[in-house]
């Protein structure tokens, strides 16, 4: 029995027919073709497959497709034009943020949301505000140094916003 | 061979901390794994594994509706089991299907294979299924396998020992009388998992114009996989390609041939339709192959000055229920009593290493095999002997170590080290730890209550393993070479085809920085492919520390004879002397003239006319690389680390963690040290955290990130990281392989540094993962004991 739902997804309109237990990943992933947001535990624990819905980032594994009637939709995929997910990548690739590249959607899309909410970061801080995310290779040292570099190249009014 | 490099750290050669050609396509959610791939018509794969541990099969019932989608080993019987047999004499082999028909020996063995449209309608048709069991007792832990009325986990085996070896150098009977002091120690190591966050994966499909069956898995070794799931199938492997995509981490777990791998490959060719399986996570902790679960018994002799003049060890290590393949269940037991002296001039040394099967998952190798085992055994008995001696376990480590003057060095376990002054390294971590400062400290005492502990560990990692090293272990695969072909475009790109798997070791990139090294050809113009057997000459895949020695030296060894044809055709359209041009900037170079490494392909390729005398066309080399020595090249290091410890809690906060090491020449220092805090803090997780305990029904009692803790980024401390560089002479330049040290040496280290904060408490922990439950309760135990 499946349900249809109408939502934005990338800023794209979708109307889509979807069983009630279908995830929004296996949504994007199998019939999307969206490939980036990666699948880690299913359990809503390692955070590989973070996207934002309505703005907020969201674990896509656990986000059931059918409760997403009229929702707003963005992956990894969908901020390829955007100038703060840019610098993000930048720094990933200039502090060596990544290793096997699986958990690295869920780490970008994580990061950028942070950095969208907060000013000045300490790298204790952001090893708090990314605990939500489990990466098997790097240790994290690369990734906090990454998104330490990103933080600190935003403009200045970006880095002193209020918390 | 060796330290002949001119360095040019400044470029993009060997040396330089290039930023990797292999990050665009993973930051921009490109990179295609297993489960990112579609097939026109592929049905998804749910197995339907064993809920228990041990019990024959009387009868798997499904539902009439699922009839034709459920498929047991008497569908795919036209494959062989996988036998993996270690030519050390009084092996036990085991029997692993594809498929289980007889009994079931762990929890998540393979019964039969669902297909449906989709994983969850899959999934539905297993939970469908009903299982009839005659349930059998479970075989659940070492001590319950070892009883001589146990169970048999293999029906025909005398008794459920897979091997025992031993190891005997020197005189331990005149080290017992010589010895001043005599300090025990009995250890374990707890049973965990690799845990790539990409978990297994297997798609198989026909292609019908080639007539060959097309497995795509996430493994980390495609060329060796395809011959053994070409002899498990019964079919050449010249109608069987095997291509290993993005694969998302491997750490080991990867390194195997996997049933499920024959199954999906059997099942696939058998119904002539594209089948794909997706391990999940509760799978993967269930079911992947595990790590560890090591018990130890250790006796060192040494003289009143904590001089370790013997060694005696007892190695037992729980396998689990089948023999993998290629490794053999011995590997874990053997690897570990093999290193155990480490870095230390140990003359006497006495080792039985005992591999015992029970009903639980098969054991294989995990990132630092063995050693992490060992180096917990040496270094945690290196501190009780100072302990016993009273003085200061650092002063004891260092003048035990191997003396740099003794280079060669063959240990009690001969093995050949092959360079380095391990006692400076350890020197340099005690510095950087700031060993005064904390000693200080701990005097001080700490505002909070908590008590503060130092730790160091040591250790060896042999890399660069060659043919002969290979052979002795008796494994049915001798890894001792690699392949690259090195082969220009008429547009004068270079394309390195090599035989080794890139799942985040950088090596797209690092290979590409050997080729820049030889060639002076800018990185951005040479493309790395590998990962599929039908793309590179047959190579042996990524592990044991081992692509950037042995496909880098191909690499280097192709590149240089390129190098050389380059140079002979830029001289003749330069009309230059041969050996007065040189490379670089991919231009050949003669004064202030050049011609580009476009043109030079353009001649070799499209315009043999263009060539000396003499010359054949095209540009492209095929070398085959070997090690100068079998033996190897061997990095080391010393780890040292400040912790915490919450008597009241058991709560362990690490307040500083350095490492200082030698691989030899860095071929890319970024990376290098990258490898080394991503192993360090998977070595956290084994120390602190990561473990999977069976019940006595031999049921695994973590099987999901709830249960079972992986170390987050507020776990794993910043790493501080100091090099050493002692090139090997057994390598292309001086490379010895590092991939799997940092994680050798954590539970060491932190077992150490929680033990020498507890001192005052007279509590030692002799168990890993050291949880803070494992710890309280030993503060707990040690209280009662002292109680009137």
């Amino acid at each position: 029995m499946k349900t249809t739902i109408s939502l934005s997804i990338n800023g794209k309109p979708r109307t889509v027919a979807v069983e009630p237990r279908m995830s929004l990943a296996d949504l994007l992933r199998e019939d999307l073709r969206l490939t980036a947001t990666h699948l880690g535990c299913e359990q809503g624990v390692c955070g590989a497959c973070t996207v934002l819905i309505d703005g907020e980032p969201a674990r896509a594994c656990i986000a059931l497709a059918v409760t997403l009637d009229g929702a707003e939709v963005r992956t990894l995929e969908g901020l390829a034009d955007d100038p703060l997910m840019s610098t993000l990548k930048a720094a990933f690739q200039d502090k060596h943020g990544l290793q096997c590249g699986f958990c690295t959607p869920g780490m970008l899309i994580s990061s950028w949301d942070l950095l969208k909410r907060k000013g000045a970061l300490s790298e204790a801080e952001i090893r708090v505000a990314m605990s939500g995310n489990l990466c098997r290779c790097t240790g994290y040292q690369g990734i906090v140094r990454s998104i330490k570099a990103a933080a600190d190249q935003r403009p200045a009014e970006a880095q002193g916003a209020a918390r | 061979m060796g330290a002949e490099l001119s360095r040019h750290t400044e470029g993009q050669g060997v040396g330089a901390s290039v930023r990797r050609k292999e990050d665009r396509r993973y930051l921009n959610g490109e990179g295609e794994y297993v489960a990112d791939i579609q097939v026109p018509g592929m049905a998804e794969v749910a197995f339907l594994r064993s809920p228990v541990a041990h019990g024959k099969i009387k009868s798997i019932e499904v539902p009439e509706a699922y009839r034709d989608q459920v498929f047991f080993a008497a569908d795919i019987n036209f494959t062989k089991p996988i036998v993996a047999v270690s030519a050390a004499k009084g092996f036990k082999a085991s029997d692993y299907p594809a498929l289980t028909s007889d009994k079931a020996r762990f929890v998540g063995d393979l019964l039969a294979i669902c297909i449906a449209p989709t994983r969850a309608e899959a999934e539905d048709i297993a939970s469908a299924c009903v299982i009839d069991f005659e349930e059998l007792p479970a075989v659940w832990d070492i001590e319950v396998a070892r009883k001589p009325d146990a169970p048999r986990v293999h029906d025909h085996w005398a008794d459920n020992v897979y091997i025992e070896t031993r190891i005997q150098t020197g005189d331990l009977d005149a080290v017992r009388k010589a010895a001043a002091v005599t300090v025990r120690k009995s250890l374990r190591m707890g049973r965990h998992a690799g845990v790539s966050m990409e978990g297994r994966g297997v798609l198989a499909h026909y292609d019908r114009r080639l007539d060959e069956l097309v497995v795509h898995s996430s493994t980390q070794f495609p060329h060796v996989v395809r011959t053994i799931m070409a002899e498990c199938l019964g079919i050449s492997e010249s109608k069987l390609r095997v291509i290993a995509p993005d694969v998302g981490g491997g750490f080991g777990p990867k390194n195997n041939f996997h049933p499920e791998e024959l199954a999906i490959a059997a099942l696939s060719m058998k119904l002539n339709r594209p089948l794909r399986w997706v391990e999940d996570r509760r799978e993967h902790l269930v079911a992947s192959p595990h790590a560890r679960e090591h018990r130890y018994e250790l006796c060192a002799y040494a003289d009143a000055k904590g001089r370790i003049l013997g060694l005696e060890a007892e190695v037992v290590v729980d396998a689990g229920a089948y023999s993998v393949w290629p490794w053999t269940a011995s590997m874990e037991a053997g690897m570990s009593a093999g290193i155990m002296t480490g870095p230390y001039d140990i003359p006497v040394y006495h080792a039985r290493a005992i591999t015992v099967a029970t009903n639980k998952s098969p054991l294989g190798p995990y990132r630092g095999v063995g050693r992490s085992g060992a180096c917990f055994a040496i270094e945690t008995l290196v501190d009780a002997v100072a302990r016993a001696v009273n003085r200061e376990p650092a002063d004891v480590r260092i003048e035990n170590m191997v003396r740099p003057e003794a280079m060669p060095y063959q240990s009690a376990t001969h093995k050949l080290y092959d360079s380095g002054d391990y006692p400076e390294c350890a020197k340099r971590a005690r510095e950087a730890v700031d060993f005064a400062g904390v000693r200080a400290r701990q005097a001080r005492g700490e505002p909070d209550g908590r008590l503060i502990g130092l730790g160091m560990a040591s250790y060896t990692e042999q890399s660069a393993h060659g043919t002969a090293e290979w052979v002795a272990r008796g494994l049915p695969v001798v890894f001792g070479y690699e392949p690259a072909l090195a082969r220009f475009t008429p547009d004068g790109k270079l394309i390195l085809f090599v035989g080794i798997q890139n799942h985040g070791q950088g090596l797209e990139t690092t290979l590409a920085q050997v080729a820049n090294q030889e060639l002076g050809i800018p990185v951005a113009d040479v493309i790395v492919r590998h990962g599929d057997s039908s793309v590179s000459p047959y190579g042996m895949g990524t592990f044991a520390s081992r692509s950037m020695t042995m496909a880098g030296g191909a690499v280097s060894v192709a590149c240089a004879a390129l190098a050389e044809k380059i140079k002979r055709i830029g001289a003749h359209l330069l009309q230059a002397q041969v050996d007065a041009v040189t490379l670089a900037n991919g231009r050949v170079h003669v004064g202030d003239q050049s011609v580009s490494f476009v043109e030079v392909a353009q001649a070799a390729f499209l315009h043999p006319e263009r060539l000396p005398v003499g010359e054949d066309p095209a540009l492209e080399v095929n070398a085959v690389y070997q090690p100068g020595r079998s033996t190897g090249a061997f990095s080391y290091a010393t780890h040292a680390c400040v912790v915490a410890v919450d008597a009241g809690t058991g709560h362990v906060e690490i307040l500083d963690y350095v490492v200082c090491h030698d691989c030899g020449t860095m071929v890319n220092p970024m990376i290098v040290e990258a490898q080394v805090v991503g192993g360090v803090a998977q070595g956290l997780g084994t120390a602190l955290y990561e473990e999977i305990p069976y019940d006595e029904n031999g049921q695994p009692l973590a099987s999901t990130f709830l249960d079972y803790t992986i170390p987050g980024p507020t776990e794993v401390p910043d790493v501080r990281v100091l090099h050493m560089e002692t090139p090997s002479p057994h390598t292309r330049f001086g490379i010895k392989g590092m991939g799997e040290g940092g994680a050798i040496a954590p539970p060491a280290v932190v077992i150490n540094a929680i033990n020498d904060a507890l001192r005052p408490l007279k509590v030692e922990i002799g168990e890993t993962p050291a949880t803070a439950e494992r710890i309280l309760h030993e503060i707990v135990a040690a209280q009662e004991a002292r109680r009137p």
